[in-house]
């Protein structure tokens, strides 16, 4: 497997020369996965000929079948269908949380590793207020402040994950600080503000990659976690997160639980997979 | 206990109580703008019947009427006294609100800690030990799977296996053994991921040493080898990240109360986000990050005792210019 490959003396070297970047097969596995998953979201209607909303009341609760493959709910709705049609907002509502973790989580961090002194210290300070606080619980009472919707879960959960970005781009702005070219940008007349946007950023930013692709998988559940205790967008939403809430009224019929959590699990498990290769190869 | 341990010590504590302030001040400021007055929305509710003149004692009672910033002040100076308010729905000191449902949430959080620790502790020795046609890749592969499920899906999953199919719980008695137990799975797996991901790296990282070698040489016993030499530096640093799973206990005691229809600290504070109980959302989150801190200060100040390896930074001086310690000036973890 591709830790195997990994530590192999001849593909090390090929890597470094940038001939040839082999992507073991778990990881093509995860982003095939995570294509059809973007597709899903971009183009639901390509994928399902049923209706998320409009339900058939004479075929409620039918097993799994070629007809309906994860089978259909308690309104006789199809329930591959309503988790085709809950994927764009799942996965947008994550990308808006990794955005915000990014965006604010690093330039706290770039401020804070940048300037040091009492900015650094502040700024540590706050960071470690933010962790203190269990981030779920965090995640709850922010979007009780906002208002229950799937839009303010995302935001809340973007701010439950700044102060692990802020970290994480506060120690790698220092390493970066210290390296060779910066003395000779600086040397040669660059100001500090130049050094930081031109150098410092690029540089530090490129291990918040896989970070943040990891960071986007954890969102995914945080926000199904809110949607679960009902603070996403009401039904007729289909969130994955709702469509399990719904589906745990149901045990009986267990696939209006297992469905959508399976698809949870696979697209999470995937994003993983490959922050994990995006880490080992950066 | 040398000079540079108090330094250490004195420095943390200060930075621990930092924190709580202003984590205190930062739940304050964000529950004060929730959406609506909670005055119209709490008390003027026909449902609750309060009169006109109970809402006018509960406005002054509150200090309702207060400037926010005065209304800070008192709220934090009286947090500092212990006094945690009233809840405004039931008029009941916030106190003995969260006294009455704390034990039925420390059973389900230490259990769950107990569950997440031995499961980590199987699947690291299992890592160590297991030959690799019979899985080994497979169980180094649990901590990633574990991250990956959603917790409520776990509590779920269990009760359509145990309490439908095999009868085993009813989730209506929800304070029965097996409830619990079950409960306390779903808690402690995801738990358990990250702590057997630090155990895992430690474990691999001593099983190469030289001292490791030498006990395998003698011919001991594997589970002898595992418990007697690898187990103990591997781990000592898990203790921190123990520490720091504090806050997932709690968080995800929220969702488990939910999924299992136990009373809790979860259910309270989901009873008083729906109902807008400002005095209760606050004590909660504030003790919340008060139990963060106090357990990872304890865990930060035990640390260095038990393990002589470790050198404390933040004493030296100058400062070691490497980064690698993210923010705080806690201890530096062995090397691995």
């Amino acid at each position: 497997m591709s830790v195997v490959l990994s530590s192999h003396p001849v593909e090390e070297t090929e890597r470094r020369n940038g001939k040839r970047l082999s992507i073991p097969i778990s990881v093509a596995l995860s982003l095939a996965i995570i294509i059809v998953v973007i597709a899903w979201s971009v183009a639901p209607g390509l994928f399902t000929s049923y209706s998320p909303v409009v339900g058939v009341p004479a075929q409620k609760l039918l097993g799994p079948s070629f007809a309906h493959w994860f089978g259909t709910d308690h309104l006789g709705r199809d329930v591959y269908a309503r988790i085709v049609y809950g994927t764009s907002s799942s996965v947008t509502s994550a990308l808006i949380a990794v955005v915000i973790g990014v965006v604010i989580g690093g330039l706290i961090g770039l401020l804070s590793g940048f300037l040091g002194g009492w900015t650094d210290i502040v700024l540590a300070r706050l960071v470690d207020m933010l962790l203190a606080i269990p981030s779920f619980l965090l995640a709850v009472i922010i979007v009780t402040a906002l208002g229950f919707n799937t839009t303010n879960a995302a935001i809340a959960t973007g701010i439950s994950a700044v102060a692990i970005f802020a970290r994480v781009m506060r120690s790698e702005v220092i390493k970066t600080r210290q390296a060779v070219f910066i003395e000779a940008s600086f040397i040669l007349g660059g100001s500090r503000w130049y050094i930081l946007i031109r150098h410092i950023l690029p540089n530090a930013s490129r291990s918040v990659l896989p970070l943040a692709v990891l960071q986007f998988g954890l969102s995914i559940l945080v926000i199904a976690g809110l949607a679960f205790l009902g603070y996403g967008d009401p039904p007729p939403a289909s969130d994955w997160g709702l469509l399990i809430s719904i589906g745990k009224d149901y045990l009986k019929w267990p696939w209006l639980v297992y469905a959508p959590a399976f698809v949870t699990i696979v697209t999470v498990l995937s994003v993983n997979r490959i922050s994990r290769w995006l880490r080992k190869t950066n | 206990m040398n000079r540079s341990y108090l330094d250490y010590a004195a420095k943390r504590i200060g930075q621990a109580v930092i924190v709580i302030l202003l984590s205190y001040v930062f739940t304050f400021i964000v529950v004060s703008v929730l959406p609506g007055d909670p005055i119209t929305n709490v008390l003027r509710d026909p449902q609750n019947g309060f009169s006109e003149q109970e809402i006018q004692q509960i406005i002054a009672a509150q200090g309702l009427d207060r400037p926010v910033l005065v209304q800070l002040w008192a709220s934090l100076s009286q947090f500092l006294s212990g006094d945690l308010g009233l809840s405004m729905r039931s008029n009941r000191p916030v106190s003995t609100l969260i006294a009455e449902v704390l034990p039925s949430t420390l059973v389900l959080a230490t259990s769950g800690l107990a569950v997440a620790i031995v499961l980590a502790l199987v699947i690291g020795y299992g890592t160590q030990f297991l030959p690799r046609r019979y899985g080994q890749g497979l169980l180094r592969g649990f901590p990633s799977l574990f991250l990956s499920v959603p917790n409520f899906v776990i509590g779920l999953v269990l009760i359509h296996i145990f309490g439908f199919q095999l009868g085993l719980f009813r989730v209506i008695n929800a304070d029965s053994f097996w409830a619990t137990f079950f409960a306390a799975v779903a808690l402690g797996i995801p738990v358990s991921a990250q702590i057997a991901e630090v155990l895992i790296a430690n474990l691999d990282h001593e099983a190469r040493q030289d001292y490791a070698a030498v006990a395998r040489g003698r011919g001991i016993s594997q589970s002898r080898l595992f418990f007697r030499h690898l187990l103990k530096p591997s781990a000592l640093p898990v203790v921190t990240v123990v520490a720091l799973t504090v806050g997932e206990l709690l968080g995800g005691s929220l969702i488990t109360e939910t999924v299992y229809g136990r009373t809790g600290i979860g259910s309270l504070v989901q009873r008083s986000v729906t109902t807008q109980d400002l005095p209760v959302i606050q004590a909660v989150v504030s003790l919340a990050a008060v139990a963060f801190v106090v357990v990872n200060l304890l865990a930060d100040l035990v640390y260095p005792l038990l393990d002589p390896r470790v050198k404390l930074i933040g004493t030296v001086k100058p400062r070691p210019a490497t980064g690698d310690d993210a923010f705080d000036d806690r201890v530096e973890g062995i090397p691995s």
